[in-house]
Formats: structure tokens, sequence, C-alpha cells
């Protein structure tokens, strides 16, 4: 059992190696020529026009809390779409509603507006 | 499998209802708040009136479900006749407080309408809460309960007060949670089980075993009890309380008063009696500690108060140590004497909080937030101050009316396993007591007039409510019997 996580691990391992290497041999390989204009930010070509600060669009969070819930949801139908032949209709009821109760919360959600993005 | 639940859904046929009822109020509610067709009605007291209504529906349930106990779903949850009297009070309270604030959510302009299904669905998670056997579903129960409440102290996002209540609240609620249920997992991971009955059964006699299991087992309730002592608002852990309580607006305030802590306070008492009955020396003390904290903290705090809300969280605390008196004697009588309290308590609270939503002055609609503001009470309307004198009278436990009563019932519980000292504190606190809640009486009526502040005409709900709450006060003492009988069976049915 823990063998397949042991490859998974070794996997990891390597392929962090890799990117360190491929990362770092930019450095050596390609020649590195620093100047102001190099190094400032890039706003289509002219200098920056106003502070960087920005008033934070809540819709993000919003879109982050309702993937948190809907991500939860699906933790929660794996158990059961692998053990469906052995619950039966019972367990297809129990599921059934509470996937009724979270699809409230979603017409509540699409309701309020919280998945418009104009 | 199918076989296995088909009896048990008749058993929470309330809470079905409830949570039906409640869902399709959501979607109502959303539908036409939302709709251009209609104009985008504001329904909050629309929802409201239809929360009570479904609240009302789920009482009748529960008064006509024909069975004694039950214990269902895997022995997850009980129902006995303590629960559903607890369940009942909850549910009364409840409706009480959504009839407090039909009128603040449009004077105060309060148009959204989850506020009466928040209010509900923390209702239904205390109902669960009541009547759950188990760590598991008291946790769940719990946080149901909790999370709902968190949102409700933050109901006024424009408001500074309101918003830094929810986070107080929530970051203590959400602490507090995570102790119980480091403790629940102690006492899983020493015992293997999460069920009260198994639990009450693997202690029995167990009590003085002083071997290290029984002793992570102790920590393991300890924690537990800590966590479920702060949501009754007890001493060591009650700074949040005076915070929440002035911040949340005050109809939430109304309902955190008379709601949510006999929810609490219901599965303690199930969770000791049942469960670790046998720890009594152990949590004796320590509930003992938590109550004499309570009353000296509270009515030593309380005397500095210039706030009206944050008098009253104080005052909450206080009787929360006067509660915990009747809990720590460990016996049916102490049982019953702190639900005959709390149900007193909640009466208290209900006239009291009917009285601070109702002033608001007559030109500004502000509610009034310091005390000092009630200077004229007694001239501007003499019978609104005359039942609030009342209901102070009765906090502060003056004889004829229902608190003196309820407070001599905890005192005699006490007397009776010889509990002198906690009796004397609680004896010397309410007198001090009785001072702050002089204080008020003495403002309404014989202070010297500063600013002339009128106040605007109580609406109906309101003073009915009011006029429950001082009928039963001062009317509780000539006919006590029904309560008494009542708070009797439901303490027996617990503890034997």
């Amino acid at each position: 059992m823990m063998n397949e996580y042991l490859s998974i691990l070794i996997f990891l391992l390597v392929s962090l190696g890799l990117s360190v290497i491929i990362f770092f041999l930019s450095y050596f390989v390609a020649p590195q020529k620093r100047d102001p204009e190099k190094v400032s930010a890039y706003e289509c070509g002219f200098d920056a026009f106003n502070d960087a600060r920005n008033n934070f669009d809540i819709r993000f969070y919003l879109v982050s809390i309702l993937f948190i819930i809907f991500d939860l949801e699906v933790a929660f139908l794996f158990p059961w779409a692998v053990s469906l032949d052995e619950i039966g209709l019972f367990g297809f009821g129990s599921m059934f509603v509470f996937l009724l109760i979270l699809t409230i919360g979603f017409v509540y959600e699409w309701r309020k507006g919280a998945l418009d993005w104009e | 499998m199918m076989s296995l639940f088909v009896n048990d859904f008749k058993y929470v046929l309330p809470e079905i209802f409830c949570l039906t009822a409640v869902l399709v109020l959501l979607v109502y509610g959303v539908i036409y708040s939302t709709s251009s067709q209609h104009g985008y009605p504001i329904l909050s007291r629309n929802v409201v009136w239809l929360a009570v209504l479904s609240l009302f529906f789920t009482v009748l349930l529960i008064l006509n479900q024909s069975y004694l106990e039950a214990s269902i779903f895997h022995n997850t949850l009980i129902i006995d006749f303590f629960s559903q009297f607890a369940k009942l009070v909850i549910l009364l309270s409840a409706i009480a407080s959504l009839l407090l604030s039909l009128d603040y959510l449009r004077s105060q302009k309060i148009n959204s309408f989850e506020y009466a299904i928040l209010i509900v669905l923390s209702t239904l998670g205390m109902l669960l809460m009541v009547s759950s056997y188990d760590l598991i579903s008291m946790y769940l129960a719990l946080e149901f309960q909790s999370l709902c409440l968190y949102v409700l102290a933050a109901l006024k996002r424009h408001s500074e007060f309101s918003t830094e209540a929810g986070l107080k609240y929530f970051i203590l609620g959400a602490f507090s949670s995570g102790i119980l249920l480091f403790g629940a997992s102690l006492v899983y991971g020493f015992t293997g089980m999460t069920n009260l009955e198994d639990l009450g059964k693997l202690f029995a006699g167990l009590g003085y075993d002083h071997s290290i299991q029984s002793g992570a087992v102790l920590i393991g309730m300890l924690l537990v009890a800590v966590g479920l002592l702060f949501k009754v608002y007890a001493v060591p852990f009650h700074v949040w309380v005076p915070d929440v309580y002035e911040g949340s607006p005050t109809i939430v305030t109304a309902f955190f008063a008379m709601t949510p802590s006999l929810s609490v306070l219901a599965f303690f008492i199930r969770f000791f009696f049942s469960a670790f009955y046998d720890f009594l020396d152990y949590w004796q003390q320590m509930l003992l500690f938590c109550s004499i904290a309570s009353l000296i903290v509270a009515s030593l705090a309380a005397l500095s108060q210039k706030k009206i809300k944050r008098l009253l969280a104080y005052s909450a605390i206080g009787h929360a140590g006067y509660m915990l008196i009747g809990f720590a004697s460990g016996t049916p009588d102490g049982i019953q004497a702190m639900l005959l309290y709390s149900v007193v308590y909640i009466m208290m609270t209900l006239g009291m909080f009917a009285f601070i939503l109702a002033t608001r002055e007559q030109f500004k609609g502000q509610q009034i937030k310091y005390i000092s503001d009630l200077n004229i009470l007694f001239k501007t309307n003499p019978i609104l101050a005359f039942s609030v004198a009342l209901i102070l009278f009765s906090l502060a436990g003056i004889p004829p009316l229902a608190g003196f009563l309820s407070k001599l019932y905890i005192f005699f519980s006490a007397v009776k396993v010889s509990l002198y000292f906690v009796v004397v504190i609680g004896v010397v606190t309410s007198v001090i007591g009785t001072v702050y809640y002089l204080r008020l009486i003495q403002i309404m009526y014989f202070e010297k007039v500063k600013a002339y502040v009128t106040y605007q005409q109580m609406d109906r709900t309101k003073s009915l409510l009011l006029g429950i709450s001082c009928f039963f006060i001062l009317f509780f003492m000539a006919y006590p019997s029904p309560l008494i009988i009542l708070t009797h069976k439901a303490a027996l049915t617990l503890c034997l």
C-alpha cells in the first residue's frame, strides 16, 4: 500500500531536482546584463500611471468561498460513488437529500447574483 | 439498511419539518426579493412572520409526539422528556425573539430576510444539540448553531461595532470549539467510544481509579467542559460576552441572551449525568469554581457599567453563575432548580429586551444606549417604568416575584448537598447585584431631569410580550406548580 506512495515521493523529488537544475541553468548558460530599464515594471512601455494599490474585488472572495463549499461536496461524493452498490437505495436517497440542500444553497447564490461576472 | 432507520425518521419529524420549512423560506425569500417584476420587495418582516409560523408548527409537532423515550440513529440522538422540555423552551424563546425583532427590522432598515432564516437554522441546531447523545452529533449540532450565531452577530455589516462583535464572537467561538473537540478526541482516544451511554457504562464505578487512562479521560472531560463553559458565559471564559452583547444588533443580542445557552446547558447536563457522573468529585469542583467566579465577577463588574446592554451582559454572566450552582449540586433537585431558573430567566430577559428595543427616541429613532438616558421614563411612560421596575426587582430576586422563587430553589438544592460556601457567596453577590438593578430604578424614578427625552410608542407584539413577561413574573409565585412539576419530571427523566 505505502509502496505506491513511495514512487510518488521519488517522482516528486526527481521533478523538484529537474526544475531546480533547469532554473539555475539559465543563470549559467544565458548571458546576464542588468540595467535599470530591464528590471523596472512593464506596463505596456509607459511609466506606471498611478499607485499600485487597488480595491480588492469581493467577487474573487465569493468565488473562492463557493469553490470551497463545492469542493467539500465533491469530497463527500467520492466515497458515495464508489460504494453505491453496497448502500442501496437508502444511501442513494441520503445523498440526494444532501445534494438537494446544497442545490438550494446554489439557488440562493444564483438569485443573489454571486455568480454574475459582468 | 432501509429497515434500520425506517422508524427513526418519525421521531425527528419536528426537526425535519423545521428544516424543510426553512429551506422553502430561503428559496421563497431569495426569489421574491430579487425579482424585478415585483419591484425588489423587502421581505424581512414577511419572512419573520413565516419563520414564526414554522417554529410554531414545530412546537405543535413536538407537543403531539406520542412516544415517551427513544434513542435513534444508532444512539446518536435521544428523545426523552428532558429533551422535549428543553426543545419547547428553546422554540418558544426563539419565537419570542423573532416577534421582538419585527419593529426593529423596519426602524433600523435591516432589509435582509436572512435574519429570520438564520434564527430558525440556529434554533434547529439547538434542537439537535439538546437531543444529541453522542460527542460527534453534539459537536456537529453545536457548530451548526454557532455558525449561524456568528453571522447573526455581524448582521449590520455597515456598523463597525457589529462587525467587531461578529469577529470576536467567531474567533473565541472557534477557539472554544477547538478546545472542546480536542477534549472529545482525548475521550475517544482513550476509551474508543463517543457515545454517552457507552461512556457512562464504562465509567460506572470507575470514578476513584487513578490509572493513567482515567487521568487522560479526565483531561478530555475537562476540556469538553471548558468548551461548553465558553458557550454558557461562565466566568474565566466570559471575556467576549460584554463586547458581543454590546456590538451586535439589539434583536440579535436578545436572541443570544434568551436562547442558545439553554441548549448548551442541556447537553452539558446530559454529558455529565449520563457519561461522567462517576467523576462527580472532579467536575463538581470545576463547576463550583466557575459559578463562584461568575457570581463575583459579574456582580462587581456590573456596578460600573454605563451602557444598558453591557450591564445586561454582566447580569447574564451572573445568572449563568446561579444556574451552575444548581448544576454543580449534582442532584435531580439541582437540575430541576436549574431548569426552573433558566425558564424564569428567559421570561425576565424577554421583558427586559422588549423594553430595551421599545425605548427609541421619538424624533431621531435612535435606540437608547446609556443607562442615564432613562432618567425621565417614570414621567413620560409610567406603566413602562413600572413594568421594567418589576422585571428588575425580579432579576435582583425580591420576594413576591418569580426571580426570587427560582433563586430560592437553587440555594435549597445546594444546601441539601451541603455546598454552604457557594450559597453564602450566592446570597452576598445577589445583594450586591441588587445595587445595580436598583440603580436603574433609581434613575428611572428619582433622578433629576437633565434633558427631556421622549420615546416612541411600543408596537403591539412587543407590548404583548412585555405584558406576558410581567404577568409571569408577578403571578408565578401564586401558581408555580405546573412549571415545578414539568421541570421536576424533566430532571427525573434525565437523572434516573
